[in-house]
């Protein structure tokens, strides 16, 4: 009773309390920007701490708000519009707290919240500097903090402050839930992943403005945005990760990534920011790109708030939909005034971004860097032309369009293909000027055994697209199996069906990859186990922990040649079956029987289960069990809705999938949903079955790159007396 | 040095052209019209066999899954909330063999990409999404006073 009594009351001020902070932060980003500048201009210590702790006030008031915001969650305070419209009673306690980024008004809050973390950890890490780089980055972090809090705060149309209450003092008896398809655990955590490696790329990008504020464009900017850009590079590819397995697993069409506008959103900075990762070695080592650096990381922290104008615009068709609002504008104008802050900025220290050095050869590390630089560019820009072209053919023929996944599959094969092959030759080329002893002694082998993957790879994979042609008719297989120069002309002109040519230039360029960075790791571990008389083991673990930017860098290579294998088997090469099923009955997939054996009904919290239970047989051998369903939501807010609950076996790292078709229901009087009805022996389910060749490899892939990631981020930046120069 | 220069600058500058072209050429090939039901039925004729993407809304109580044929078929009609002015009632008829997504409701967005048939005012449809989370991003949250949970 006491506890009854005590929530209440809290419950009844929290958000007053939270929509107080909100607005005071109103007043502490203004005062960071406004005393950091005058203290930096003028040489003031005491304004640069009083901006320093504005920043500090600014992530306190947040974090009230943000609390606030998770109390009512929590405590069912279904006074507050944006609890009602995303949790319910019913709804388990990880989906109210997850609910927090559910939709737009509190993704935008948790958003700044994150902002605000990343300021206090700023002003943290260089509470003791005693140059002013940092209070510099607070600037422009402030600044985009008080657009947040601007769009926070429920002044712009449409969108609502995420703590007001219902007028009138209202109070709803339950709320509407949240979209079924989100109450899983990976999409639980794949928002805010994402948020979260978005949010941190503010920092480089402040780091960046800061150089250009201070004058000082020497590498000391790139030495301290360098980890945040990793950290942020890891958290997206994760973010991105998750997104694609849930909808590997959640959505029943077998695919993990469909080239929507927002999937592209999310990669497009991604690009960006790995591109980026690669140049400023340049900086470090040979003080070039000193302008395409900023220019990059501006590009990269712009591009995460295209993908908010992206969604919420209402511009471009998306799967994924949100509520539309002029928000989608004042993020456009954001971007463009930011921007055009930062040409300004690089106008006015022209002189400063000159290159010291120049590129002597077209065949050396820094060139290869170059075209690495162009490619993961040039890759952005396709995809954001193939993103926009519904604005861009409505501007240019006055109608709107839209170009297919197809589009985007085709246009980044090649250079994809090209990056690929970049990732082995990139370390192994000699800066300045390959020469004819670095080419003998580090391309031979890489080269020579990528050939032979290659030849091997095309024989076998044309081999089997024959006989699988001939299996399926003899007159298909004239039709489906073109010779070579078809081949070679489909190739170049992008035409035709996924084909064994682009699987073999894949398996070409990843055994070069890893022969190059494998011959890498051997002569570094041999080399430094002789130097230290140890094992090689031991050189191994020694030249990884000496070096781990770089070994870490080739660890991620290592984990980019197993996602493209990945990618290549998955997309290339799966197998789909629909048919339809009574129990008892069974059908084929290449070498596996599925057999249905048998119905459930299973109640859960908030939804009941109904499926099907099949016996996996592979020719015949040992039955494995599998359990497809759908589920059909208690409480969804919005009437009739299951959702397909796919069944995955991984065997080895193939998958076996399937997905369940409508199956019988009842309406339910008075209740908005459907009651699922078991099924029986005259039940015909219909049913998709693939067969996923290498999808776990995508995975293992992406492991692999997160792993390189971290150890690469544990190498701490040191300041050389060079770099602090301007 | 400075010949060298420009060689490199006229290869990359081929190179860069031939690759622009290409994606400007996939583009051409690949792009479909972006269209409401009343604006495919204004240009009907035009759009017969042509490859279209479809935008709107499932007409209410269209849908049905015959299982015997692996197909779903469904009307389209205009969005509640269009400012066209088109006639609300105009419909395109769609078909579908593969299963049903997920948030496939009557009512809910939807978007269709395939093959127009102008005689049949059907879409042939190679792909059909729905839009996550639209109806819980519209939902008006008062509403739910008329609890029926």
């Amino acid at each position: 009773m006491f506890i009854d009594k005590f929530v209440a009351s809290i419950q009844s001020v929290a958000a007053e309390l939270g929509q107080a902070a909100i607005f005071l932060t109103l007043f502490s980003t203004l005062w960071a920007i406004f005393s950091l500048y005058i203290g930096l201009r003028g040489r003031k210590p005491n304004f640069i701490k009083s901006g320093r702790n504005a920043v500090v006030a600014t992530f306190i008031l947040i974090s009230i708000a943000t609390g606030a915001l998770i109390f009512s969650f929590v405590t069912d305070d279904f006074s507050m519009k944006y609890v009602v419209e995303v949790s319910s009673a019913a709804q388990p306690f990880l989906y109210k707290i997850t609910a927090l980024w559910g939709r737009m008004s509190g993704s935008l809050l948790f958003w700044l919240w994150l902002l605000t973390v990343g300021g206090a950890i700023v002003v943290w890490q260089n509470r003791k500097a005693t140059e002013n780089l940092a209070d510099y980055a607070l600037i422009p972090i402030a600044v985009v903090q008080l657009f947040f809090v601007v769009v926070v705060t429920g002044w712009i149309e449409g969108v609502y402050n995420p703590l007001d209450r219902f007028p009138n003092g209202e109070v709803m008896v339950d709320g509407q839930g949240m979209n079924p398809l989100l109450q899983t655990p990976s999409m639980a955590f794949h928002p805010p992943t994402l948020y979260i490696g978005w949010i941190s790329l503010t920092i480089p990008f402040a780091y960046a403005v800061a150089a250009l504020l201070s004058g000082r464009i020497g590498s000391d900017w790139i030495h301290r945005s360098r980890r945040w850009m990793l950290f942020s590079w890891i958290v997206l590819t994760i973010g991105i990760t998750l997104g694609g397995n849930w909808a590997y697993r959640e959505l029943g069409w077998g695919g993990y990534w469909a080239w929507d506008p927002v999937e592209n959103a999310s990669f497009m900075p991604w690009l960006l920011g790995t591109a980026y990762l690669h140049s400023v070695m340049i900086q470090e080592k040979r003080n070039m790109l000193k302008l395409w650096n900023i220019l990059l990381i501006t590009l990269a922290f712009q591009f995460t708030l295209l993908g908010t104008f992206i969604t919420r615009s209402g511009v471009i068709t998306s799967v994924h939909a949100f509520a539309q609002s002029d928000i989608g504008w004042y993020f456009m104008g954001f971007i463009i005034i930011s921007t055009a802050g930062v040409i300004a900025l690089v106008v006015y220290r022209w002189q400063r971004l000159k290159s010291a050095n120049r590129l002597e050869s077209l065949l050396s590390r820094e060139s290869a860097f170059v075209l690495n630089n162009w490619l993961f560019v040039g890759l952005t820009l396709i995809i954001l032309w193939g993103t926009l072209w519904p604005i861009i053919s409505e501007a240019i023929q006055q109608e709107k369009a839209a170009v297919p996944e197809a589009f985007f599959n085709q246009v980044v094969i090649i250079p994809g293909l090209l990056l690929l092959f970049l990732t082995g030759a990139g370390p192994i080329i000699s800066w300045k000027k390959i020469t004819p002893n670095n080419f003998q002694r580090m391309f031979k082998s890489p080269l020579f055994s990528g050939l032979i993957g290659g030849v091997i790879a095309w024989i076998f994979l044309s081999f089997r697209a024959r006989s699988q042609a001939i299996e399926a008719s003899v007159e298909a297989a004239k039709v489906t199996t073109p010779n070579l120069l078809t081949q070679v002309w489909d190739f170049v002109t992008f035409s035709g069906q996924p084909m064994p040519i682009y699987s073999a230039i894949c398996v070409f360029a990843s055994v070069f990859v890893l022969v190059a960075i494998f011959s890498e790791f051997y002569r570094g571990a041999k080399l430094r186990a002789k130097r230290q008389a140890t094992s090689f083991l031991s050189g191994l673990g020694l030249l990884i922990q000496r070096n781990k930017r770089r070994y870490g860098g080739y660890i991620v290579h290592i984990g980019i040649v197993i996602l493209y294998i990945g990618i290549m088997g998955s997309k290339g090469y799966f197998l789909l079956e629909n048919g339809k099923l009574k129990l008892g009955e069974s059908m084929d997939v290449g070498d596996y029987q599925f057999t249905m054996k048998d119905s459930f009904l299973e109640e859960h919290d908030n939804f009941i289960q109904s499926g099907v239970e099949f016996e996996v047989r592979r020719n015949g051998g040992k039955p494995k069990t599998m359990r497809p369903s759908r589920n059909y939501y208690y409480t969804t807010g919005q009437g009739e809705q299951d959702t397909i609950e796919s069944a995955i076996r991984h065997n080895g790292v193939n998958d076996l999938y399937i997905a369940l078709g409508p199956l019988p229901t009842k309406p339910v009087v008075g209740a908005n949903m459907l009651m699922p009805i078991k099924i029986d022996t005259e039940t015909v389910v219909s049913l998709q079955i693939y067969h996923n060749p290498l999808i776990s490899v995508v995975w293992i892939g992406v492991a692999v790159m997160v792993i390189g990631g971290l150890v690469a981020i544990a190498e701490k930046s040191t300041l050389t007396p060079q770099s602090q120069t301007v | 040095m400075q010949q060298r220069r420009l060689k490199v600058f006229a290869a990359s500058l081929i190179l860069l052209s031939g690759f622009v072209i290409l994606v400007l050429a996939m583009t051409k090939k690949e792009s479909m019209r972006e269209l409401t039901p009343a604006r495919l039925l204004a240009n009907a004729e035009t759009m017969d066999n042509q490859n279209v993407q479809l935008v709107g809304a499932i007409s209410e109580e269209s849908t049905t899954w015959d299982a015997d044929e692996f197909k779903l078929t469904f009307a389209v009609r205009e969005l509640e909330d269009a400012e066209t002015g088109f006639n609300r009632t105009e419909t395109v008829n769609v078909i579908y063999n593969k299963l049903k997504p997920d948030n496939f409701i009557d009512g809910g967005n939807v978007f269709v990409e395939g093959t127009y048939d102008a005689k049949q005012n059907v879409i042939v449809a190679n792909k059909v999404t729905t839009k996550c989370a639209s109806k819980y991003e519209e939902a008006e949250s008062a509403k739910t006073t008329d609890s029926s949970y």
